[in-house]
């Protein structure tokens, strides 16, 4: 009486106990932290530590840490909606307002300030290296990994090697 | 996938689980109104919109909980209306079809499951085929708390429909409608995949969120255990299982299962349930094949715990009643003592103290399921030995978690044997307390010694006596790796005071074997220095004195006897003098007490030259009084009880006695202050009067009554001299006490005139004494004193001298 209709499905391949319990290949975690203010005057920026973690293949390295400002994310968005097909999330709003003269306080130099976009470049990053396609760009590869940029790259893929 | 919730604080979750509890009330209503209203797809539709709630990725899984457990009993609602439908007749077969196009999965299969659990009780199709479907479909939801929360509604939902029969034949398979029921083994099938796929949810759960709230998520992950628990808790649940089909088809897969899913967290709780949820029957039969899993698990596991509480199980199984105990045929020791060396060994970062507690854990083992088997407990004594020298381990410090351990490990044949003398059968016993540092052995000595005291173990030979103060060294002697530092004087009394009591156990049936006894313990305290000796050799000499009085029991069948006590004497001379020369204070009134029981003894005991003995022992405590007595207080003190001690004697002959009284008395006289030297004289009056001493091999009691009132008078003479009017009336009354008494006794030398004279003395004095509280105490004194006269006055006993003339 087998395959009466309501019950009825697609075999499906069973599954090893290996792919079961083995711990997802996909694996990628992004932390923005460690917000550091350096330079005096009109040379003065924030940058912070962007730190890698993942087991991913398309990456040489499983850890890495750099430290990038908020320029260099600009950068890398850039980059990306100029090569990539992906629609790059936005980043933090640039807070042109904090900038002007005869402030009170600190400005864009305000720890609470700091702290609400490093969580926003937090997002972002995560965003944006979680998608596979922009995993094959090279400019997010030097953006994570490299010690510093150099905006004179080369633009292209990054293959599995 | 939607990301997992990032932890909302309390009140957030607290305002989203309201938001979803007001929808699943609405819905919940709507649904019920429009079945009453028998408008089954617009209460599908409402039912689906409630469990839309369940969809949710930003509740806790403590929320989620909560919002689950809510809709589910609204869901009943729906079954019952369904159940009710089918008994009316309605197909439930287009029924399962039609929620099936329900928008959303998670809504879906959870109205799949309401409708599949009404469609097998209706037996429209085989109950296999929907069971399988319904497992099987449950695989669309791969989000981990949702999915595991399903299935858990899946598997609460076929708790009473799963088939349970065992028997296999092609024709029995069918019920009386012809469809296909299915067996038991079907029913393993069916839990065996949810539990697997839930298994799998549960320790993917690990990898979701950041790394940094991991801490957080195993939190989470033990919460949820049970639901993934409740499928070992439904098979074991299954009456068609027996201990072949469990071994066959159950626990392998299951062992399978853990083993490879490589998670800690997972493998503690699911070694555990399978212990807690099987019977102790399985257990046996399967054992090999559970511990060998048990070495198989993550590094990480605690694989201890596990072990250590399958053997308190069956440990509990064996001495239950009607268990029928262990099957013969199961070698419960061996197994366990091998697969435990072979997880240590697989295990070579396994901390120590974890080792020496799964040995523990064997003893335990041996002690409650094999009894008898003193040897079953060596050996895991021997193997522990052999671990601790594998490792390297030569010196175990106290409060190291190791020693811990072996303290446990040790304390248990203690504890169970509750007789001490069984621990010297074990031969790897005392080696291994030499493992640790001295902290550790004295405690574990005091341990030992303690319940020989507290079970009253007699110790009834040489050869145990040395063998267990031996084990007991650091009570009974210093140490070569003793701390400098000084010890609690309180703590110290204490345990040298166990040693005492301890001492008190050794008793031989046989008065030989108990010399032996107490010359070995006399051997090993002798070692024990100045500050150990004052606690242990006086029991030792208290228990000579019991010896020389046994051997006076068994005289007629021992002829030796009287030698034998005179040996013992020596000893206790010899013994006494040890404590002599200690030249403490306190000890030397100790022993000035103990040379007077012993003459008091010797000359209880009689054997041959036991006055010269008697003689010997209170001339010692004489010269211990004028030598090393110094203070006042405890010369009077000393006095009293020399005194005291003659005066209870009756084994001296007349010069002898003659020379002792004499001495009594000079030293009474001498003593430093009035009153002292008042009371001292009238106990030696009493001597006069009670002493005894033995004339012609005949026992003389001296009542001589002229030195008796020597004394008294002497005594009056020195009250006299007192200046303080309060001490001198209480020393009047206590002497006129002591003239009421011998003159009731029938001291004729004794006179009324004497007697109403101090009357007549203390009256006078009596009202010019302040008014104190002491001055209140000596006046009752008095008026009792005179109490009893009157009452001697008016009830004259015949036989003794009448108060005639007495002025009150």
């Amino acid at each position: 009486m087998a395959n009466n209709g309501a019950t009825a499905k697609i075999p499906v391949k069973k599954q090893t106990l290996e792919d079961a319990y083995s711990p997802p290949a996909n694996f990628l975690e992004i932390d923005v932290i460690d917000p550091q203010t350096h330079g005096v005057g009109k040379k003065r920026y924030t940058d912070y530590e962007v730190r890698m973690k993942t087991n991913l293949p398309v990456f040489k390295v499983k850890e890495s840490s750099v430290r990038r400002r908020y320029s260099d994310f600009d950068w890398l968005k850039v980059e990306l909606e100029r090569d990539s097909k992906i629609v790059v999330p936005p980043l933090p709003p640039k807070a042109w307002s904090r900038q002007l003269p005869f402030r009170g306080d600190d400005g864009i130099f305000e720890d609470e300030f700091i702290d609400e976009r490093r969580r926003g470049l937090e997002t972002f990053i995560n965003k944006v290296a979680g998608h596979p396609l922009a995993q094959n760009e090279r400019c997010l590869h030097m953006f994570l990994q490299e010690p510093v940029i150099d905006k004179n790259y080369i633009p292209g893929k990054v293959r599995l090697t | 996938m939607p990301t997992t919730p990032l932890g909302s604080p309390t009140e957030e979750q607290e305002k989203l689980l309201i938001e979803s509890f007001d929808i699943v009330k609405q819905q919940a209503f709507q649904m019920k109104r429009c079945l009453d209203k028998n408008k089954l797809m617009d209460g599908l539709k409402h039912a689906s919109n409630m469990l839309n709630e369940l969809r949710t990725s930003v509740l806790s899984p403590k929320s989620y909980y909560e919002l689950y457990i809510k809709i589910i009993d609204e869901l009943r609602y729906l079954e019952e209306y369904l159940t009710d439908e089918f008994l009316k007749g309605r197909k439930v077969h287009d029924l399962y079809e039609l929620v099936q196009y329900a928008g959303n999965i998670v809504p879906r299969l959870y109205l799949l499951i309401t409708v599949g659990v009404v469609y097998i009780k209706s037996k429209e199709l085989s109950r296999r085929d929907i069971l399988k479907d319904l497992v099987e479909m449950c695989r669309g939801v791969q989000h981990p708390l949702r999915g595991l929360f399903l299935r858990n509604y899946l598997l609460q939902c076929v708790k009473n429909i799963l088939p349970d029969r065992q028997l296999e034949l092609e024709n029995s398979e069918n019920d009386e409608d012809g469809m296909e029921v299915g067996t038991v083994s079907d029913s393993i099938d069916f839990i065996h995949l949810n539990f697997s796929e839930m298994n799998k949810l549960w320790v993917r759960m690990q990898h979701q969120g950041h790394t940094r709230d991991k801490e957080r998520r195993e939190i989470e992950r033990r919460e949820l255990r049970i639901l993934v628990g409740t499928n070992l808790v439904r098979l074991s649940q299954l009456d068609g299982i027996d201990v072949e089909k469990y071994k066959q088809d159950i626990l392998t897969f299951i062992l399978e299962q853990i083993v490879s899913c490589r998670d800690a967290i997972a493998q503690e709780y699911l070694m555990e349930c399978i212990i807690q949820v099987f019977p102790d029957e399985y257990h046996l039969q399967t054992l090999n094949g559970f511990l060998r899993a048990c070495s198989d698990l993550s590094p990480s596991v605690n694989v201890k715990n596990i072990i250590i509480s399958l053997i308190n199980r069956l440990s509990v199984f064996a001495q239950k009643e009607n268990s029928g105990g262990i099957p013969d045929d199961i070698e419960l020791f061996d197994i366990f003592s091998s697969q435990i060396a072979n997880i240590t060994e697989n295990r070579a970062d396994m901390p120590a103290e974890d080792i020496i507690s799964l040995q523990a854990s064997l003893v335990t083992l041996a002690l409650t399921c094999y009894p008898d088997r003193i040897d079953y407990v060596d050996k895991v004594l021997g193997t522990t030995s052999e671990i601790f020298e594998k490792m390297n381990i030569e010196l175990i410090e106290s409060k190291s978690h190791v020693c811990r351990e072996l303290s446990r490990l040790l304390r248990l044949p203690v504890d169970n044997y509750k007789n001490i003398l069984k621990l010297l059968e074990l031969k790897h016993f005392a080696p291994l307390i030499d493992v640790f540092d001295y902290l550790a052995r004295k405690s574990l000595s005091l341990y030992i010694l303690t319940n020989a005291i507290d079970n009253e173990t007699k110790i009834g030979t040489a050869e145990q006596t040395d063998a267990i103060l031996t084990m007991a060294s650091t009570l009974i002697t210093d140490q070569p790796d003793e701390p400098s530092i000084n010890e609690d004087p309180d703590d110290f009394a204490e345990e040298q005071g166990v040693v005492a009591r301890f001492i008190h156990l050794l008793e031989a049936d046989e008065a030989d074997i108990q010399y032996l006894m107490l010359n070995t313990v006399r051997k090993h305290v002798g070692t024990g220095g100045v500050k150990r000796i004052r606690y242990t050799l006086p029991p030792i000499v208290f228990r000579l004195f019991d010896l020389a009085e046994k051997y006076k029991s068994v005289r007629e069948d021992d002829d030796k006897w009287e030698k034998k006590c005179s040996k013992i004497f020596q000893m206790c001379h010899q013994t006494i003098s040890v404590l002599i020369k200690a030249e403490t204070v306190e000890l030397a009134e100790l022993s000035l007490r103990l040379f007077l029981q012993g003459a008091v003894v010797a000359g209880n005991v009689r054997f041959d030259g036991y006055e010269t003995v008697a003689y010997e022992f209170l001339t010692q405590a004489f010269s211990i009084y004028e030598d090393d007595i110094c203070d006042s207080k405890k010369q009077f003190a000393a006095v009293t009880l020399i005194t005291a001690a003659l005066e209870k004697m009756t084994c001296f002959s007349t010069d002898n006695h003659e020379t002792l009284r004499t001495h009594c008395a000079q030293a009474a006289n001498k003593l430093l202050k009035k009153p002292d030297q008042a009371r001292a004289i009238v106990n030696v009056a009493n001597v006069f009067w009670n002493g005894k001493y033995i004339e012609d091999g005949r026992e003389v009691e001296m009542k001589d009554g002229k030195r008796v009132c020597e004394c008294l008078k002497k005594a009056l003479k020195i009250a006299n001299q007192c200046m303080d009017q309060a001490a001198q009336l209480q020393l009047f009354i206590e002497i006129l006490n002591q003239y009421l008494y011998f003159y009731e006794k029938g001291n004729d030398h004794i006179n009324i005139q004497v007697l109403n004279q101090l009357i007549g003395k203390i009256k006078d004095d009596l009202p010019n004494l302040d008014a104190t509280d002491e001055t209140e105490l000596i006046r009752t004194h008095f008026e009792n004193t005179i109490e009893h006269l009157r009452n001697r006055i008016e009830n004259p006993e015949t036989d003794e001298p009448s108060y005639t003339g007495i002025v009150l």
